[in-house]
């Protein structure tokens, strides 16, 4: 027990070690909460051009990229994608690296995104779509009173799912020396030689975030749900 | 009941109207004329074309030729606005199609306060009227899927009067129905046709073609193949397929 208390104390208190886990976790969770946005984003324009494209037929060169982004995004692994975002796009720039992380974590997420949308949009009955149309509604103010809406709702757990994921995928940020949480951690465990205290507190505060935002989600969901009985 | 409006000009005019799909031609070059007031009801086999036909009308199919003109314009030319037109015909389909997600209130106001730049107090106000008139004022807070289908097709139907439609289409809308829910839509149906509303009706409801329309179509494979005032087309039907097909239904 002792022991557990003086390893505690080494990793933790000691020189401020637990700077390096607070300071990794804001940087964790800056790219996260900015790579989510930036994934919303592109998510919701991919999703569009290719329901347009499926709906339609139009918007055929967009779709085309649209492709060609889904497919190397997904096809290729994220620490790949953020070593080349670093080393090879941005690498005559002087940019900070978390603005790198963030880039990149976004432009992956926006890939899972687009999927997770268009599915949501393809849940939604052909009939919404035709009664929005019939009462005068052009096709992008049906995507927005009608299907989005509903297709939102739909696909609400499994974006959740998606944001847990990449809160735990921008743990590979190390690889561009970027200090995120569990670079943080890494850190102390470096200077200390000690691995189970530090790495184990970083796995526990990943699964404490995990955990509170798998019940936000659910509250919001059971929310959504009363209003549509 | 006849009507003679041929000194009128036709409010939808239909001139060679075909639509093939891959593999199938839907409708074969019909042309027919609808006029202001007409209450004109089309049946047929399953696999005729009726819905086809009803969903060129406001184009929710492209038709593949002929031309159709509201208003006296050719809303098939690619530079109308054809958004413009389906605000003034209002479509009720088989399914409903509700809007499930915002209340009864708000599936009857949301149209003309987004297209027609009504208030909420101006669209409201028409909508309590219209849901006065269909008995279903106490579900205005409802959201549809809290309604029995007969309550939702009575809605449905007052969602698009609430456009001020110039022509209400109806594509079988008591066909998804519990039989006991078929009255209360045909009830709302028959007074529009009573006061002069221009519908055209897809249904399989003989008995109530023969008492509201003023025309009734017959299609068979994509063509119009006979077309009567209701009690000469139920009585005396000229065309030996209509025969057949009303042994077969009455
Ligand atoms: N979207 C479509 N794609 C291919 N074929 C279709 C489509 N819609 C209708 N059809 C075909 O066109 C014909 C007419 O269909 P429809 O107008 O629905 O008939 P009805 O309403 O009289 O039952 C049918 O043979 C049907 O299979
Ligand atoms: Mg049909």
């Amino acid at each position: 027990m002792s022991d557990l208390v003086n390893s505690f104390y080494q990793n933790f208190i000691e020189k401020d070690r637990y700077q390096y886990l607070l300071d990794g976790l804001k940087n964790t969770l800056i790219v996260t909460f900015f790579a989510v946005l930036i994934g919303i984003a592109i998510g919701f324009i991919l999703a569009i051009i290719r329901s347009t494209y499926d709906n339609t037929k139009k918007l055929k060169i967009l779709n085309f990229f649209a492709n060609v982004y889904l497919t190397v995004i997904r096809g290729t692994p994220v620490v790949l994608q953020l070593l080349i975002t670093y080393f090879v796009i941005f690498a005559s720039v002087n940019i900070s690296k978390l603005l790198v992380a963030i880039i990149a974590f976004g432009i992956n997420s926006g890939a899972y995104v687009a999927e997770i949308i268009r599915s949501g949009i393809n849940s939604i009955d052909r009939g919404q779509f035709e009664a929005g149309r019939s009462l005068g509604f052009s096709y992008a103010q049906t995507m927005i009173y009608f299907i989005l809406p509903q297709a939102l709702k739909n696909v609400l757990p499994a974006l959740g799912n998606e944001f847990v994921v990449l809160l735990k995928e921008t743990s590979v940020a190390g690889y561009i020396a970027l200090q995120d949480l569990t670079k943080g951690a890494d850190i102390i465990r470096s200077q200390t030689y000690s691995a189970f205290m530090p790495l184990v507190m970083a796995a526990a505060i990943y699964l404490v975030m995990v955990i509170a935002f798998d019940y936000l989600i659910k509250r919001l969901e059971r929310r959504l749900r009363s209003s549509d009985h | 009941m006849t009507t003679d409006n041929s000194s009128n000009s036709p409010l939808i005019k239909v001139r060679g109207l075909c639509k093939a799909f891959t593999g199938i031609e839907a409708l074969k070059n019909i042309s027919v004329d609808i006029f202001q007031g007409d209450v004109a009801f089309i049946v047929g086999p399953s696999g005729s074309g009726k819905s086809t036909f009803l969903r060129c009308l406001n184009r929710l199919e492209e038709p593949t030729g002929g031309s159709i003109f509201f208003d006296g314009e050719d809303i098939c030319d690619k530079t109308c606005n054809i958004d413009l037109h389906r605000q003034k015909m209002g479509m009720v389909f088989q399914q409903f199609n509700l809007f499930p997600h915002l209340t009864v209130m708000r599936n009857l106001t949301i149209g003309p306060m987004k297209l027609q730049n009504k208030t909420k107090e101006e669209a409201e106000a028409k909508a309590d009227a219209l849901l006065k008139r269909v008995g279903l004022s106490d579900r205005r807070d409802a959201y549809p899927n809290q309604l029995s289908g007969g309550q939702k097709q009575r809605i449905a139907i007052c969602r698009s009067l609430c456009m001020n439609p110039e022509v209400m289409l109806f594509d079988e809308p008591t066909s998804a129905l519990d039989p006991e829910m078929v009255g209360e839509v045909l009830n709302v149906m028959r007074e529009l046709a009573n006061e002069k509303m221009t519908m055209v009706v897809v249904t399989h409801e003989m008995g109530f073609a023969r008492e509201v329309a003023n025309r009734v179509f017959f299609m068979a494979d994509g063509e119009i193949l006979e077309e009567n005032a209701p009690v000469a087309f139920f009585d005396h039907p000229q065309n030996e397929r209509l025969r057949s097909f009303l042994r077969s239904v009455l």
